[in-house]
This record gives structure tokens, C-alpha cells and sequence, in this order.
């Protein structure tokens, strides 16, 4: 164990599994609650696009898909608020447009792309040293946001005419929801995959739900569950040489189980 | 004495419908005032038109000031609390959430003041009708609000439960001096406890002192022939559909 702490590629994953586990899980108690599971399985597989248009035009795909994706949001966002649309119409047709676009984009180039593969499904080898910085520098600036905005987001999503009595701009911060969810899930990709990614989001505080009686208690048991899942589901990746991000999400998974099983029991 | 609020004009059209047309009255301190008509007479409409809560055309002056310039001065209830109910937040920390000083918070003071101190622990989708609209309440009454917004605030609730909530809502209007209008349907309960009332059907009907202003015959014009409401003495008497709604509400805090 100690000679695999030592691996620069482990280090770089560990570091980057728990910045991610900590700012997706935490975005995850507003996704659950304002009910856009949806907007970041379609976001995050909208990125593909982002990805293809770096790789063809030779840019890190990763900034590229940043871009797309934070583009992607704001046209949501407006479409939401100008269309007669419901809001999973508008995600739909985003979603498939994109990732039609990145199929096209994608064709254009000749021969076998693994790098492509590693953003569909993750690859912990992947993560570079200019990755890693922009996982921990983005992450933390969006994890200040959320934690110094935490009352207004809460609000926000539990009553929006509640939260615009309160003082809350609730347009402006939908906005920079949607565009700070488009930029971490982004971020998540190099880890668990355009496939997978939006598991981090949603399993870690839907188990956290099922143990909680209080809004501290949900936050605690997401993050603990969250950095739980991604540190156990790299370790048991890398021992049975398995797909990083299949195995972190299989992890979640298991113990979405136990924590149903555990508050089936404690049920009266 | 300048009006506490001032509404001058007002008009709110949806997709180019009327949902409110050119209402204007001013509302003194310290009473307590319905908004009564009948269902899509546009009472929720102008109670949000003057919140700022849908775009509208018209003044509306909150202490000679815009409404956007007091909202720390006023409270809000509204009729629906649409939020998950699963989701595990507690009474005390829904009330955190408009505070912008939390730990300076006065939440067991808030919550006993509308009778729910015992409850603070208890997670909020666990609460009953009225028990929520009691939460609603302190949350509202957490900055001490000049004037309070009522929006159908006990609607679901049984008799006795409204009864309690408005009795409430009284004593912080005598104790406090808490100028308070809401909307309603429950007639009787607004000829007991309130000051005056607007009676609207998208545009102003009537309004003034409840008792002179609440006649058979405004009742009449707004609920029509077969409303069934009568008014006699210190009582109004309910129609046989209302009665039933209020009695078969969720139960009471």
C-alpha cells in the first residue's frame, strides 16, 4: 500500500477522486433537491462535443468541454426562462444535439481514439499534472461558492418566491448553479467518465438521505460516503484492475444498498 | 398619516389575459386587512403584484418607498409550500435559513411566539397542515416585519385550527403593531377578525370597514345568487361548499 502511495499517477488520483468527491457530492444536495438529475446527466453528456471539437481542432479537450459545457448551460437557462418548454424538453434536445455533434465531430478524425474512450468512461492515468491543478483550483473556487452561498441555494431550491422574499436574486443564481454544475461535472469526467459522472452527484446524498434527520447530518454523511466511495472505488480499481470510474460508481452503488437495508431495519 | 401601503393603478395581464385590472387603495397602520373574491378574482395576483413576485404595471409604495427597497420590513406566507417533503431538513433549520446572522438567530423565541417551541427538532415534512403554517409564520415573523402577507395561510386546515391562526395573527397585530393583509376565503373568519377588507373580481368592487363593507349584497356580487353566505350580527355565515372544505382540512398545529 505504501509503494502504491508513492505512484505520482495514484497520487494525482487520490488528490483529484477527493476534491471531486467533495464539490460533487456537496452539489449533489442541490441537484437531488431541486430535481436536476436530469440537466447533469444531459450536461455531462453533452460534453462530448466540447471533447471532440479540443481533440480536432489539437486544444486540451478538457478545457474545451469546459467551455462547451458552461455555453450549454447559459442557453438552457435562457431557453428555460424564454420558451413555453418544459425545462426536461429543453435538457433533452440540448443533450442529444451535443452529443450528436460530438459523434460527427468525432467521425471527422481517422483511426482509433483511446483518448476518447478515456472520457467516455474515465481513466485514472489520464490525470495529468495541468488537470490536477485545474480540478483543485475550479474545485475549491466553486466549493467556496457553494459554502458561502449555502443559505441562499438551500432556500432557493426548497421555495423560489420564498427565497426572492429573502433578499435572493433568484434568477442569478440559478444561472451560476447551472453553469458551476456544468463546469464540476466537466471537471469529473477525467475520473468517472461522460457515462458515469453524474453518479457522484446523485448516489452518495441519496444514501445519505436514507441515514439522516437533519439538514447538517445530510451534508456530513454525503461528503463522508462521497470521499468513502471514490478513495475505496480507486484503491479496489487498481487492485483488481478494473475501470476506475465503473468501480467507483459499483461502489456508491453497494453502499446505497446497505444504508436501505440499515433504515429498512430501523423502520418500525 | 401617510398609508403604510399605497397601491396606485394596478394591472397584471398573463399572456395577454387581465388577470387584475386599474386596482388602487392605500392600507393604514397597523390593521388588519382581507382581500376576499371568488376563485380567479386575482387576490393572489395582487398580493404578488405588490410583492414584486410577477411583473405588472401600476405603483405600488411600501412606506412612500418601491417594495423591492422593504423586503427586510416585510413578512411573507404563501399559499403553497411546495418543497420535497422528504427531504431532511428540521424546523429550526428551515427558520436558519432566512437569517443572515444565524447564530444570533432568535429561533426559540420566533417559534414559541406562534406556539411550535416543541417542535423545532421535528423534521419539516413531517409537520401537518397547520403546523407547517404556523412554521411558515415564524419564518415570516423572523425580522420583525412591519407588515405581514398573508396568502391563504389556512388553507387545509380544519376550523379550530384556523381559529387558533388567526387569533395569532391578531395578537401580533395588537401586541406588536403588525399591519397584516391576507387573502382569503374563510368569510367568516374575515368578518371576526379583521379590520377592513377589498373585495375584488379582477377589479375592485368594494372596500373599507369590514362589517359595513361585508353586505349580503357585495357578498352576492361576488360569489353570486346561490352563494348562500347570510350576515347577521357579529357572524357570516358560511356557504354549504366552504364549510365542508374547512372540515375535512388536514388537522391543526
Amino acid at each position: 500500500m505504501a509503494e502504491l502511495l508513492q505512484l505520482p499517477f495514484m497520487q494525482r488520483a487520490l488528490l483529484a477522486g477527493l476534491v471531486l468527491g467533495l464539490l460533487l457530492s456537496h452539489l449533489g444536495i442541490f441537484v437531488t433537491l431541486r430535481r436536476m438529475a436530469f440537466f447533469s446527466d444531459g450536461i455531462a453528456h453533452a460534453a462530448l462535443a466540447g471533447a471532440a471539437i479540443g481533440l480536432l481542432l489539437h486544444r486540451d479537450p478538457l478545457h474545451t468541454a469546459l467551455i462547451f459545457s458552461a455555453l450549454l448551460a447559459v442557453v438552457i437557462f435562457f431557453l428555460e426562462k424564454r420558451s413555453r418548454l418544459p425545462i426536461d424538453s429543453i435538457i433533452g434536445i440540448m443533450f442529444t444535439s451535443s452529443m450528436a455533434l460530438g459523434v460527427v465531430l468525432i467521425s471527422l478524425r481517422q483511426g482509433y481514439q483511446p483518448e476518447l474512450i478515456g472520457y467516455l468512461f474515465g481513466n485514472i492515468l489520464a490525470i495529468r499534472v495541468p488537470d490536477l491543478m485545474l480540478i483543485v483550483v475550479l474545485g475549491t473556487a466553486i466549493l467556496a461558492f457553494l459554502f458561502l452561498q449555502r443559505r441562499k441555494l438551500t432556500l432557493l431550491a426548497l421555495d423560489r418566491e420564498m427565497a426572492a422574499m429573502a433578499g435572493v436574486n433568484p434568477g442569478r443564481y440559478e444561472l451560476l448553479l447551472y453553469v458551476m454544475l456544468a463546469c464540476a461535472l466537466v471537471l469529473g469526467i477525467r475520473v468517472l467518465g461522460i457515462v458515469l459522472v453524474s453518479a457522484i452527484l446523485i448516489i452518495p446524498v441519496s444514501t445519505a438521505r436514507l441515514l439522516s434527520r437533519s439538514f447538517r447530518a445530510l451534508t456530513r454523511w454525503t461528503v463522508l460516503i462521497a470521499e468513502c466511495t471514490v478513495l475505496a472505488g480507486i484503491f479496489l480499481s487498481y487492485f483488481l484492475d478494473l475501470p476506475t470510474g465503473a468501480v467507483i460508481v459499483l461502489t456508491g452503488s453497494v453502499l446505497f444498498v446497505l444504508a436501505f437495508l440499515a433504515s429498512s431495519l430501523r423502520r418500525p | 398619516m401617510a398609508p403604510v401601503l399605497e397601491v396606485k393603478d394596478l394591472s397584471v395581464r398573463f399572456a395577454g389575459v387581465a388577470a387584475l385590472e386599474h386596482v388602487s387603495f392605500t392600507i393604514e397602520k397597523e390593521a388588519i386587512i382581507a382581500v376576499i373574491g371568488p376563485n380567479g378574482s386575482g387576490k393572489t395576483t395582487l398580493l404578488k403584484a405588490i410583492l414584486g413576485l410577477v411583473p405588472c404595471q401600476g405603483q405600488v409604495r411600501l412606506y412612500s418607498r418601491p417594495v423591492r427597497q422593504m423586503l427586510p420590513q416585510l413578512g411573507y406566507v404563501p399559499q403553497h409550500f411546495a418543497f420535497d417533503s422528504t427531504f431532511p431538513l428540521t424546523v429550526e433549520e428551515f427558520i436558519a435559513l432566512t437569517c443572515r446572522t444565524p447564530e444570533r438567530l432568535p429561533v426559540h423565541g420566533i417559534l414559541a411566539e406562534v406556539g411550535m417551541n416543541a417542535f423545532k427538532g421535528k423534521l419539516i415534512g413531517e409537520l401537518s397542515g397547520g403546523q407547517l403554517q404556523r412554521v411558515l409564520l415564524a419564518h415570516a415573523l423572523l425580522h420583525r416585519p412591519r407588515i405581514l402577507f398573508l396568502d391563504e395561510a389556512t388553507s387545509g386546515i380544519d376550523i379550530e385550527g384556523q381559529g387558533d391562526f388567526y387569533a395569532t395573527i391578531q395578537r401580533l397585530n395588537r401586541e406588536h403593531g403588525v399591519t397584516v393583509m391576507m387573502v382569503s376565503h374563510e368569510i367568516s373568519m374575515v368578518y371576526r377578525f379583521t379590520d377592513r377588507i377589498i373585495c375584488l373580481n379582477r377589479d375592485l368592487i368594494s372596500h373599507g370597514e369590514t362589517r359595513s363593507t361585508l353586505t349580503a349584497e357585495v357578498l352576492k356580487k361576488l360569489y353570486g345568487e346561490n352563494a348562500g353566505f347570510t350576515v347577521h350580527g357579529h357572524e357570516a355565515v358560511l356557504p354549504r361548499s366552504e364549510a365542508a372544505r374547512a372540515g375535512s382540512g388536514r388537522g391543526h398545529g
